[in-house]
């Protein structure tokens, strides 16, 4: 029997997740119950680091626990939030990329090679002593290399591999080893678990691992890459997990402050974070205060299902 | 043209939205920014453009929306679970930024932005010096590499006199960079005919691909009710004017009451939101 990779979302961060780490923290499925869970272990000098970084990273930079970002896309930035705030006053460091861009260096990341070609960022101001040299970035000239290909003399711009020391991802479903899968549009997920050193990824559902064996297509990472399961429902909340629940809009609209004003996000903190050990209490908390309906009015249904049958089927005693 | 039933009653949103949806050909590959985008592609497939095939750069392929009533929502944002039902693929962001579009097969890719110039540059990043701007916003998402690479560029950006500038404060997405042959000097291929939706009319460019002409943004038409005069008062240079400008032909019927039930709870089309 392989090693269970269970464990709480408390030992799993508090195992995998050290100090002055880069993290990758998802994209389409944010694991908002593993970040909510680094903020209660008060971990620093984190670096976030992916395609987009979610708005759920907001909380990680306004609560000190990160205080850098390489992203084509840093979410909760909209003009005079307390992130553009952090920025201004140099508490938050960054360096702007784009979503190709951060992908491209994942999958460097992922080959184990040291830099790639792309031809996104030509002509732009990207390149230009401006973006490299700002007083918020610390990359410098390990940014970008405008270059030209050898062999054909075509301008290029080359980017630095990145290796994200651990990475946190929701996911639909895996199984106590760790075999994770996750289905709708996958953004730089992929390759950045791929690159990263370390996952740790929480699921809506834990199977046994014949399921994840009788549809292996839908893995998007065998369990050797992952550190650890965390069996975590509404692991995404507020943003939705495809086939699971949809994105809670009524929530959302009710904790929108909390990206802009100071007393808005340390309530939100004290309620639900630091006034909850774990997810499971979360979600206590969700129904006592907002009713079980609301939570059902987000529950995605009816299903919908693939129609016709998937087989692996082949001749297994082949007549000579 | 006169026996079209057109709506007495749309707003500013819905008008360019329709203005948008128009511009899409039929049989292109396009590719869905965020924002008004995601829905005027959405009505643009169901009413014109049976042949036209949609992507989102999270891993969106050909998708095909369904009937609003069983969709419920018009994608909210680029990776808006409806579009998970009735793609023919998802993948993720590498098949999409990588082999789709730096591979080439990105016919239009539709936009928005913060500010523009007069050579159809693109800053979706600051406003302001870059180092200390008036206003930061979260950075370019794929909009950068979707101005490099896609065959054709259509943006959508509100007509205003700090956005429409000669130069962009930061130029994130390369439309004719600096003018006729900008994009060949800087290791681009050419691109066009670009066009641009603003909150005032539809704007296009002197020049095909940025190799002829003079590459400047002309304006081609205005919406029912704006002048001119205004949409040269509202543009930070001197903007050349059509000589045979138009009215932009406003929405049916047909089109407002799609739009209407594609955003019932107005998230892209509210009233006053441009």
């Amino acid at each position: 029997m392989p090693k269970s990779k269970l464990m709480t979302a408390k030992e799993a961060i508090g195992k995998f997740v050290t100090d002055g780490d880069i993290v990758y923290t998802g994209y389409n499925l944010i694991p908002h119950a593993l970040c909510h869970e680094i903020i209660r272990q008060k971990k620093k000098n984190l670096t976030v680091a992916g395609a987009s970084v979610p708005e759920m990273d907001a909380l990680l930079y306004i609560t000190g626990c990160a205080n850098r970002a390489i992203t084509g896309y840093i979410g909760g930035v909209v003009g005079g939030t307390l992130v553009g705030e952090l920025m201004d006053k140099g508490e938050l460091q960054f360096e702007d990329y784009s979503n190709q861009g951060l992908t491209m260096m994942f999958l460097a990341g992922a080959l184990g090679i040291p830099f790639i070609p792309t031809r996104a960022f030509l002509g732009t101001d990207f390149l230009t002593e401006k973006c490299i040299n700002h007083p918020g970035g610390w990359l410098r000239d390990k940014k970008y290399q405008p270059s030209e290909c050898p062999f054909s003399g075509e301008k290029v711009v080359l980017l630095p591999a990145l290796n994200p020391d651990v990475s946190i991802m929701a996911a639909q479903r895996a199984d106590e080893e760790g075999n994770v899968q996750a289905w709708g549009a996958l953004g730089d997920a992929k390759w950045a678990l791929w690159a990263s050193k370390k996952n740790i990824v929480s699921v809506e559902e834990i199977v046994p691992t014949e399921v994840i064996r009788s549809d292996p297509n839908r893995t998007i990472l065998p369990s050797f890459k992952v550190n650890a399961v965390v069996h975590e429902p509404f692991g995404a909340h507020p943003w939705p997990v495809t086939g699971y629940y949809d994105m809670d809009f009524i929530f959302r609209e009710v904790t929108l402050d909390i990206y802009k004003n100071r007393e808005a996000c340390d309530s939100f903190l004290d309620e639900w974070v630091f006034g909850v050990k774990n997810r499971s209490e979360y979600i206590e908390h969700y129904v006592e205060k907002f009713g079980y309906r609301a939570l059902r009015n987000i529950t995605a249904q009816p299903p919908i299902q693939p129609v016709g049958t998937i087989s692996y089927a082949y001749v297994p005693h082949i007549q000579i | 043209m006169t026996d079209k039933n057109y709506a007495d009653d749309y707003n500013l949103a819905e008008l360019m939205c329709i203005a948008a949806a128009r511009a899409l050909r039929d049989g292109e590959n396009i590719f869905l920014g965020l924002g008004l985008p995601c829905i005027a592609g959405t009505v643009a497939k169901m009413l014109y453009l049976p042949n036209a095939q949609i992507f989102t750069e999270v891993g969106v392929f050909d998708w095909v929306p369904r009937d609003p009533e069983l969709m419920g929502r018009a994608p909210l944002h680029i990776a808006d679970m409806p579009l998970y039902v009735g793609s023919a693929m998802l993948g993720d962001m590498l098949d999409q930024l990588g082999s789709m579009l730096m591979g080439g097969h990105v016919d239009t890719a539709f936009l928005g932005g913060a500010q523009i110039d007069k050579f159809g540059n693109i800053n979706t990043i600051c406003l302001g010096d870059y180092h200390h701007p008036t206003r930061r916003l979260g950075g370019v998402g794929g909009n950068t590499e979707a101005a490099c690479l896609a065959k054709k560029v259509i943006a959508i950006l509100p007509h205003e006199k700090r956005r429409f500038v000669e130069r962009v404060d930061f130029l994130t997405s390369p439309g004719y960079i600096d003018g006729p042959g900008g994009r060949r000097r800087h290791g681009l291929k050419p691109q066009g005919p670009n066009v641009l939706i603003s909150t005032l009319g539809v704007l296009r460019y002197d020049t095909q691909d940025g190799e002829d002409g003079t590459c400047e943004m002309v304006l081609d038409a205005t919406f029912p009710n704006v002048s001119i005069d205004t949409v040269k008062e509202m543009t930070g240079w001197d903007l050349k004017i059509s000589p045979e400008v138009k009215e932009v032909e406003p929405p049916t019927l047909e089109e407002v009451i799609l739009l209407r039930n594609l955003d019932p709870l107005t998230f892209h089309l509210a009233e006053g939101r441009y």
